[in-house]
């Protein structure tokens, strides 16, 4: 049997052109084929989020199927425009309760309406949490199920800045209706999720030396009756060291060949000015967790919708929101707003280096060639807070797609687009949040 | 069948169980009881040719069986022979079924010699005493010790609580959804927090559609468990607990149909928990929803139940932290706790434990005294330096010596660069060392800091933190037993005490372990768990009330008329359960009913626990009362027995099917201690009602009860029975030996061998003062004893 290294060169491999694809894919036969190799492919997805639209003239690049032209914002891709892909035309069409950027950020990966609730916006009408669960956690159900893709922990979610304040605003992915799942924006935090009983262990094992020798200074004070119980104290740490030893080179050569556990700076604060530290960190612990194979699905969200971080690293002191909002002929909001889009591009460029850089564990290329970045916005622009045309750009060979290209899809709903990431990533569904927006099936055109 | 086999079960497992207990306790007995001369009388013989003889007869005709020193002999009868038995008791016994299958053996004055003999060498508890004497023991902290010293640890740093008098839970009403001064419309303490003000709203002056409450105050907690907090309403709300900053439930935004909030939470004895509530109800462009707003909790063992008032207190406490981490349970081969037992699972726990409270210490108590002290110097990191050092000043209930600070503390954080990271390996040296696990390693500190360590140990469970006990020990102001007793006489005053009390009380009456009552559903289908919740509630008040009280009165436990009711208790228990001022459905002191109700021996929650589904069980009540109550050692019955159905004996009251069953010899031996103590409380049925007749025969409360003092008394039902053990030398003994074990977890007789006497004579002299012995068993606890036996031995 022949060995596939991706779905595209299964699918190169077995003559089909791209329009056949969807076609072709739906043949129970030969999506069998496609999956049943001895080392099926790692597939990998990341959701990375930056708040409050984009300036769209200098976002979008001109649609181009073969070589196109990366706009001011996207320069920071430079290096990996042929893994690019752009998706104009892609809008958020749900309705219902909540102003623009709660149904912008709250729909945004669960493609259905939010509860009526009591959170009042802006503008339009109160709402709660989303009715449904979001794309990245549904995949991490799926991909949990299946022995083959399940991980230690399934699915991470990263945040950067994300205020101490459990609202629509702030949560992006969802467990379920009406269960908001909280991003973890602290590196440290989530450093001790991911190493912190190893990182335990290896400390308890470096103190008990020392604890061993003040039980025998404290042991000379007492009774030869009383001492007995001492010793056996003594002489289960012993055990106990002896034990810790053998359990940590285990785990330990089982790291050289995964990956060594990251370091992190000291003492970084959560404040506005260390945002780019944090993420820098957390971009890093991502990229780790990954090539542990600790999750394949990850969500990677920069502060939040109506986020106000102020870019004063830029030479910008004003508030992100508060900018988004003045109108395109106000000259100099606009060219903080492109500057500061523009550094939300270079994050997502660091994190695809850093995926590229990291060489795919037991496989071929790299992290990234089996990592798609899905870099994602809840608003289309900022001062008109329309959701259509919202900002979709991937980066990396995680969903198989034909990258290097800058699409149009001409007005769809962002329902097809997340039905598109199920099946890319091995778990088609029939609709994906709300039905209405789905009956026209995925998106073609993608591989 | 199946319930006959339940019963079966049931039977063999309370005996069982409680047999291993009594068994390995150190049964009260006089000190120095030798061979009564009365009961030598009869004979001729001198003391010393009757043990001689005694001697001669046990190592020809018992030793086989029962070892040279009565030790038990394997294969044979591996149980010691030891209890409380006097020698006339024994010489009975032995008369009548000694040795095993041949008792015409052994009877007479043979059977009196060998029971002289071997209630002098090794039966009796003087004979124990003087084989063994019991010796202080070094133990690490028990789990519920450690689990109180992480909070004093906590508390040292955040401030400690106060014995706070107001009740309830202080609301501040806002007109518009979010705080603003001026447009408080209503400030006031509210008992509960159940309102369900549809679409009115709270009060005058307040919008309906758009208003704001803050409700602040103190969660009280008396038994340390799992409690699941229930938080219901149809608006958005935050709940904080623990730290009016730590929060435990957000429902900031009210989404959807989602009206209920649960959360589990270990909490513990003793402790206050800051608890803080904000409601809004926001205007909606969309319809307006009722608003309505309920906290209420299922306690451990408990059932769901809106938090009562006892348990709210109106003021702010100051930050508490309570253990998550599940710890393992202690020794209880003593009949209590005790930190005997070194193994990996309890290493393992102290270590979570440890890592647990580092990260508490990361994100709350360093944040703050950091915040505390800004502008002091923090040349190579001195703050977090000084701030860890008195952590583990405290900890280990010592001054640092220079060695102890370089390892616990420079070394550590001179290894770690990340402040974090420095607590954390800190905090694990730390609460890992021998310094804090073993309290009593403490032969080099000064009189009044042993003093302080184990005055915290007794009452608290935990470590000197408090700064005005912390501050004594600095000026050694703990050297005497008059300032050793000032200071415990303060620390009484405290919920911590009482808690320790609570937990005390419970295993006094074995109620510790007791996981739920149920009853014949066709026979009492009131009889639910909202009922015995009530009882519980009725009981605990009516414990508090009598410990806490003026007179803190001992004996009043078996003979106050009144007791604690609700409107639940009084519809089910009838007009003796009657609130004693007006109507009230909350928990209140009842009327008094002298004719019907004694104390604790009349409460249902006791006589409802000491019976079966259906049936009294005279077996149970005298059983717990001849152990529990009376402090006596029983002997583990020869073989399991079905109760007797009443099916089959339709013409027999219970008592008299309980006389048949238990009629043979063999039986006897202890049927005839514990059925005579049973008897007297048959005028309770399985449900702790009170009742004349058993179907159409009259109950015959007759009882009776031998002492240890050989002497023996009879009583006419409860209320004499509650008199008598008001009064009785070995109920007093009992309880004394009971609460010495339960604050000290150390034998009594470690500090003496007339310790225990002389202190249940001290609790006499001083109109049996439930408080005074407490303070008396700390200032024993804390005193210095003359050759402690966990002094260097040369």
């Amino acid at each position: 049997m022949t060995d596939y290294t991706s779905r595209r060169d299964f699918l190169r491999k077995a003559g089909i052109s791209a329009m056949g694809v969807n076609l072709a894919m739906g043949l129970p036969s030969l999506v069998r084929a496609a999956s049943k190799g001895e080392n099926p492919r790692k597939q990998r997805l990341i959701f990375v989020f930056s708040p409050n639209g984009v300036i769209p003239k200098h976002f979008w690049p001109e649609v181009s199927e073969e070589k196109f032209e990366l706009t001011r914002i996207l320069q920071p891709l430079e290096e990996f425009k042929s893994q690019t892909l752009t998706m104009h035309g892609v809008c958020n069409k749900i309705k219902g309760d909540g102003d623009g950027h709660m149904r912008g950020i709250g729909c945004l990966l669960t493609g259905i309406e939010l509860f009526p609730g009591d959170i009042q916006g802006g503008s339009d009408t109160p709402a709660g949490w989303s009715q449904g669960i979001s794309v990245d956690q549904h995949l991490k159900n799926r991909l949990q199920a299946n022995p083959q893709t399940q991980t230690r922990f399934g699915s991470l979610e990263f945040g950067v800045m994300v205020p101490e304040r459990a609202d629509t605003w702030t949560r992006m992915s969802y467990a379920g209706a009406n269960q908001p799942v909280a991003p973890i924006d602290n590196p440290y935090q989530m450093f001790d999720k991911l190493y912190g009983q190893a990182k335990n262990r290896k400390m308890l094992a470096s103190v008990l030396d020392g604890l061993s020798d003040d039980f025998r200074r404290l042991e000379k004070m007492i009774s030869a009756e009383d001492r007995r119980i001492l010793q056996d104290n003594i002489a289960m740490v012993g055990e106990l060291e002896k034990d810790l030893k053998v359990e940590l080179a285990a785990s330990e050569k089982q790291s050289d060949v995964g990956h060594a556990v990251p370091t992190l700076p000291p003492n970084v604060r959560e404040v506005n000015d260390n945002m780019p530290q944090i993420t820098r960190m957390q971009s890093d612990l991502l990229v780790n967790s990954f090539a542990a194979d600790f999750a394949r699905v990850a969500t990677f969200q920069i502060t939040n919708s109506v986020g106000q971080p102020k870019m004063k690293w830029l030479g910008i002191e004003e508030g992100h929101h508060t900018l988004s909002h003045e109108p395109d002929k106000n000259e100099e909001a606009y060219e903080k707003l492109i500057k500061i889009n523009t550094w939300y591009c270079e994050q997502v460029a660091y994190l695809a280096k850093r995926l590229a850089a990291t060489p795919e564990p037991g496989g071929n290329g790299s992290l990234l060639d089996n990592t798609t970045i899905v870099w994602t916005n809840e608003l289309g622009k900022g001062n008109s807070h329309t959701r259509n045309n919202i900002p979709f750009v991937l980066v990396g060979g995680g969903l198989g797609w034909k990258t290097g290209r800058a699409l149009d899809f001409k007005n769809v709903p962002h329902n097809r687009l997340l039905m598109s990431f199920c099946e890319a990533m091995g778990q088609p569904a029939e609709s994906y949040g709300n039905p209405d927006f789905c009956t026209d099936g995925v998106l073609t055109g993608l591989v | 069948m199946s319930n006959l086999f339940l019963k079966v079960v049931s039977v063999i497992a309370t005996i069982a169980f409680g047999i291993v207990v009594a068994a390995c306790s150190v049964s009260p007995l006089s000190a120095d009881e030798k061979p009564k001369e009365s009961e030598a009388s009869t004979a001729s013989l001198t003391t010393e040719q009757r043990l001689e003889q005694g001697r001669k007869i046990y190592t020809q005709k018992c030793a086989s069986c029962h070892g040279e020193k009565g030790q038990g002999a394997d294969g044979e009868y591996d149980e010691p022979l030891v209890g409380d038995d006097s020698i006339g008791e024994l010489t009975r016994r032995i008369t009548g079924t000694m040795p095993e299958g041949e008792p015409d053996e052994c009877v007479g004055e043979d059977a009196h010699s060998v029971a002289a003999f071997i209630h002098q060498e090794f039966y009796s508890e003087a004979a124990r005493i003087r084989n063994r004497p019991p010796r202080v023991k070094l133990t690490h902290l028990t789990g519920n010790q450690l689990r109180q010293s992480l909070a004093d640890l906590y508390a040292h740093f955040s401030g400690s609580m106060w014995l706070e008098p107001k009740h309830g839970i202080n609301g501040v009403y806002f007109d518009g959804a979010r705080w603003k001064k001026e447009n408080i419309k209503i400030e006031r303490v509210d008992p509960v927090i159940e309102f369900d003000w549809k679409s009115d709203g709270p009060g005058e002056g307040i919008k309906p559609e758009d208003f704001f409450v803050q409700w602040r105050g103190g969660l009280k907690v008396n038994e340390t468990g799992s409690y699941e907090i229930v938080l219901r309403s149809s608006c958005a709300f935050i709940c904080k607990l623990g730290n009016f900053n730590r929060e435990f439930i957000n429902n900031r935004v009210q989404s959807g149909d989602k009206t209920e909030f649960r959360k589990s939470i270990v909490l513990t004895a003793g402790r206050v928990y800051p608890i803080h509530i904000e409601l809004y109800q926001r205007k909606r462009k969309t319809g307006q929803r009722p608003a309505n707003m309920s906290l209420s909790w299922i306690p451990p063992q408990g059932i769901e139940d809106v938090i009562p008032e006892r348990n709210l207190l109106a003021n702010s406490p100051p930050a508490t932290f309570s253990l998550q981490t599940i710890l393992p349970p202690d020794d209880r081969s003593y009949g209590y706790e005790r930190g005997l037992s070194v193994d990996r699972q309890w290493d393992d726990s102290t270590t979570a434990a440890a890592l647990e409270f580092a990260e508490i210490t990361i994100s709350e108590l360093w944040p703050a005294y950091q915040r505390k002290h800004k502008k002091d110097p923090d040349e190579n990191r001195a703050k977090l330096r000084i701030f860890l050092s008195e952590f583990a000043m405290v900890a280990f209930r010592s001054p640092l010596d220079d060695e102890t600070r370089k390892f616990y503390v420079d070394g550590q954080v001179d290894l770690a660069e990340d402040d974090a990271e420095a607590i954390r390996r800190c905090l694990l040296v730390v609460l890992k060392s021998p310094r804090f696990l073993y309290p009593s390693l403490d032969q080099d500190q000064s009189p009044s800091q042993r003093a302080a360590t184990r005055l915290a140990l007794t009452l608290y469970d935990s470590l000197p933190a408090d700064e005005w006990l912390l501050k004594l020990v600095r000026e050694n102001k703990l050297e005497t037993p008059d300032q050793t007793r000032a200071a415990a006489e303060r620390m009484l005053r405290d919920y911590r005490v009482r808690g320790k009390t609570r937990e005390l009380m419970y295993e006094w009456l074995n109620l510790t372990h007791l996981t739920e009552i149920t009853k014949d559903e066709e026979l009492y289908p009131e009889f639910d768990a909202a009922l015995v919740s009530d009882l519980k509630a009725s009981l605990d008040a009516f414990l508090d009330e009598i410990i806490w009280g003026e007179s803190s009165d001992f004996r009043q436990l078996f003979l106050a008329d009144w007791t604690f009711t609700t409107s639940r208790l009084e519809q089910f228990y009838g007009e003796n359960w009657k609130p004693e001022k007006g109507e009230d459905s909350s928990l209140v002191k009842s009327v008094s009913a002298p004719d019907r109700r004694l104390g604790l021996l009349s409460h249902p929650y006791l006589m409802s626990k000491l019976a079966y589904r259906d049936s009294t069980s005279p077996i149970h009540r005298g059983v717990f009362l001849i152990r529990y109550l009376l402090g006596r050692t029983l002997r583990p019955p020869m073989e399991a027995f079905i109760p007797l159905s009443p099916d089959l004996h339709p013409d027999m009251t219970t008592r008299e099917r309980v006389t048949l069953q238990t009629s043979p010899q063999n039986c006897q031996v202890c049927h005839i201690k514990i059925n005579g103590l049973g008897f007297a409380l048959e005028n309770f049925d399985a449900v702790g009602r009170f009742r004349e007749k058993e179907g159409e025969k009259p109950i015959n409360p007759l009882g009776s009860y031998t002492q240890l003092n050989s002497e023996s008394a009879t009583f006419q039902g409860a209320t004499e029975l509650a008199k008598f053990l008001s009064n009785s030398h070995d109920t007093h003994r009992a309880f004394v030996n009971r609460a010495f074990q339960h604050f000290v977890k150390q034998p009594v007789a470690a500090y003496g061998p007339d310790r225990l006497d002389d202190l249940t004579q001290t609790f006499r002299d001083h109109n049996f003062h439930i408080r005074r012995l407490l303070v008396e068993i700390a200032v024993i606890a804390a005193t210095p004893q003359v050759s402690t036996p966990d002094e260097v031995q040369p």
